[in-house]
């Protein structure tokens, strides 16, 4: 049995956290500063301010309607807030087109399945590789020696990725007549083969099965730890969320009402006011 | 799937084309026929021949287009009109040779789909179906509004035989050797662009343009791109019908033959490049024995009349793609696949 984690850290194309150290926000891989979204009269969020830090599982919590989706869509440039500041590394990526953001290392993994399911498995987790491989359209059409040599050696770091997410029984098949729970590993690992520098997910836990769940539970620490990529995680497993994350946000209706430790959360009056009813407490 | 046995043990292996020693054997077993085929059959045959190629190239370009991209194309044959033209005029006109021309050819087209590809960055399916249809009006409009001292208007232009110094590529045999090379060249790059990070892109736009944006892949310019290189393979093999009728006018690119492509497509089977060619091949060899059996049903049974093989092709047209929608929506290569899979595994159920 092979080490589980990848080599990325020397590889040299992606900083770890610890290359970061010097930098002057050394400490935070993304802050966001009084994000606000509304469409038309509704205000999906109010005020939002939130920090991610190098090495740190930030668990977003809250019920329906909460904002957490419109959240992950704002820092992931899909939605554009009208009001607020997103810095990722220390760059400002308020607005930027979601391909942009992709290319400084921001990436996630979507709700339900938001997979390229005419590809394979490999070929999906090569889309990935997209934005690390530099072959032209001129490149394509000839298929140089270079080209070839491009190929291969993106394949080799997806095949790690495979192997990480132990799906090399279905490397060659078409995702689309994958389970559900085998599409989100792939969606994993199309995100992994990007390199990030941080990792959004957007209710990875969803219809899956305890197994599957401890399965991906296992995946994110190893993330997390073994790679040392930051991760934010939407969740309504309250059981995962409170044994994974570092630190838990609770958001309802737009606004953040509590951030701690898990612990302090589940404790913390206002959040289980917004679960439990006004009546409860 | 590869026949028992065969396993692929480098990543090199893995991504090839070709994969055992019978595929190469066939391949160039394949190549020597298509070499020696004009000395061996009639004229009729070498002129269906070099139909399929031409056939072949601008459908190449569809299938990447639309087949791959998702992007619907229904300007294909003005892509294809554009590029006759070029051709005809630079080589008529400038005096260009053929080897230059042809290139030219497909950036003129591909220019002009580029245009198209730009509106496909905001509208997709249904409407922009009808903006590629568009493109067919557009280039109907201008051939014949400018004056005919330019593209001919009307009349259309005569076009010089190729000339590949000193040597006049008059007959026949020669264009269908000429069509074999272009048609070998971009199959090639066809199959390479499929296989390579571009293709991957294009797939990703077509099957969620959403998550490949998270991909780090810019859509916009993906949707563009595919349009350009479609119509590169439309301009291209436009020139090589510029050069083997040696006449170009706008009634030989209309809407009707856009359709016909994307015909070819859906029997072959959309998103492979194979396919594209199965498609080219089957529905071109249908063609071909509906304009000949046409005459003959006349004359047995004239009260049936004389457009019988017009109305014989329009009924097939129509009734072929109704069919594979319906019955084989991923085309012959899909059931291709299937046979083949059913047949190496035989006798185990899997």
């Amino acid at each position: 049995m092979r080490d589980v984690t990848l080599r990325h850290e020397d590889g040299g194309t992606r900083s770890p956290a610890s290359a970061q150290a010097d930098r002057p926000d050394a400490g935070e891989a993304l802050r966001a500063d009084g994000i606000t979204l509304t469409f038309g009269g509704v205000t999906a969020l109010n005020e939002v301010s939130m920090s991610v830090k190098h090495d740190e599982l930030v668990a977003v919590i809250g019920p329906n309607g909460a904002g957490k989706t419109s959240l992950l869509n704002c820092l992931s440039g899909f939605y554009k807030p009208q009001q607020g500041q997103i810095i990722f590394n220390g760059a400002d990526i308020t607005g930027k087109p979601v391909h942009e953001v992709a290319v400084m290392g921001l990436t996630r993994t979507f709700q339900g399945t938001h997979i390229f399911s005419g590809m394979t498995v490999i070929d999906n987790i090569m889309v990935g590789r997209h934005q690390h491989m530099r072959s032209s359209l001129f490149d394509a059409f000839f298929y140089p020696f270079r080209a070839r040599e491009e190929e291969v050696q993106n394949r080799e770091l997806v095949e790690e990725i495979i192997e990480f997410l132990e799906i090399e029984t279905i490397r060659h098949q078409p995702v689309g007549s994958l389970g559900y729970g085998l599409r989100k590993r792939v969606d994993l690992g199309r995100a992994l083969a990007q390199e990030p520098k941080l990792l959004l997910m957007d209710e990875p836990m969803a219809g899956m099965n305890t197994e599957e769940k401890e399965d991906l539970a296992r995946f994110i620490l190893d993330v997390r730890e073994g790679k040392r990529i930051p991760v934010v995680l939407v969740e309504h497993d309250m059981g995962v969320v409170m044994d994974i994350a570092d630190r838990v946000m609770v958001f309802d209706f737009g606004r953040k009402i509590a951030e701690g430790t898990p612990a302090q959360v589940q404790r913390d009056p206002a959040v289980l006011k917004a679960y439990l009813g006004g009546g409860a407490v | 799937m590869d026949p028992a046995g065969t396993f692929a043990t480098s990543f090199v292996r893995d991504q090839a084309l070709i994969r055992t020693r019978w595929q190469w054997l066939a391949l160039a077993a394949f190549l020597v026929a298509l070499l020696i085929a004009p000395m061996f059959v009639g004229p009729r045959l070498v002129a269906i021949g070099i139909g399929i190629f031409i056939t072949a190239v601008v459908v190449l370009g569809l299938q990447l287009n639309t087949g791959y991209s998702g992007q619907i194309n229904l300007g294909q044959a003005a892509f294809m009109g554009v590029g006759a033209y070029t051709a005809g005029v630079l080589s008529t006109t400038f005096g260009v040779p053929f080897f230059l021309a042809i290139p030219l050819a497909g950036v003129s087209a591909a220019l002009f789909g580029f245009i198209f590809g730009l509106s496909a960055a905001r509208i997709k399916g249904f409407y922009l179906a009808l903006t590629t249809i568009a493109a067919q009006f557009i280039f109907h409009f201008l051939i014949l509004s400018l004056p005919t001292s330019w593209l001919g208007g009307s009349n259309g232009i005569i076009v010089a035989a190729p000339d590949f110094f000193g040597y006049r590529l008059s007959t026949d045999t020669h264009i269908y050797y000429l069509c074999l090379v272009v048609v070998a060249l971009m199959t090639w790059g066809a199959y390479g662009i499929a296989r390579s990070r571009q293709g991957r892109a294009f797939v990703a736009v077509r099957d969620d343009d959403v998550a490949s944006g998270i991909m780090g892949i810019n859509v916009t310019r993906t949707k563009a791109l595919s349009f350009l290189v479609g119509a590169f393979y439309a301009g291209v093999g436009g020139a090589l019908w510029a050069y083997y009728v040696r006449y170009v006018a706008v009634d030989q690119f209309t809407l009707i033959h856009s359709v016909w492509f994307i015909a070819m497509i859906i029997v072959g089977g959309m998103g492979s490049v194979t396919g594209a060619l199965i498609g080219v091949v089957a529905i071109v060899l249908v063609q071909e024995g509906i304009s000949t059996a046409g005459p003959i049903v006349a004359e047995a049974m004239p009260f049936l009349g004389g457009q019988i093989s017009f109305a014989a092709m329009n009924i097939f047209l129509g009734g072929i793609i109704a069919a594979f929608l319906i019955f084989e929506p991923r085309g012959l290569m899909h059931r291709w696949i299937i046979m083949k899979r059913s047949y190496r595994v035989w006798p185990f159920p899997y």
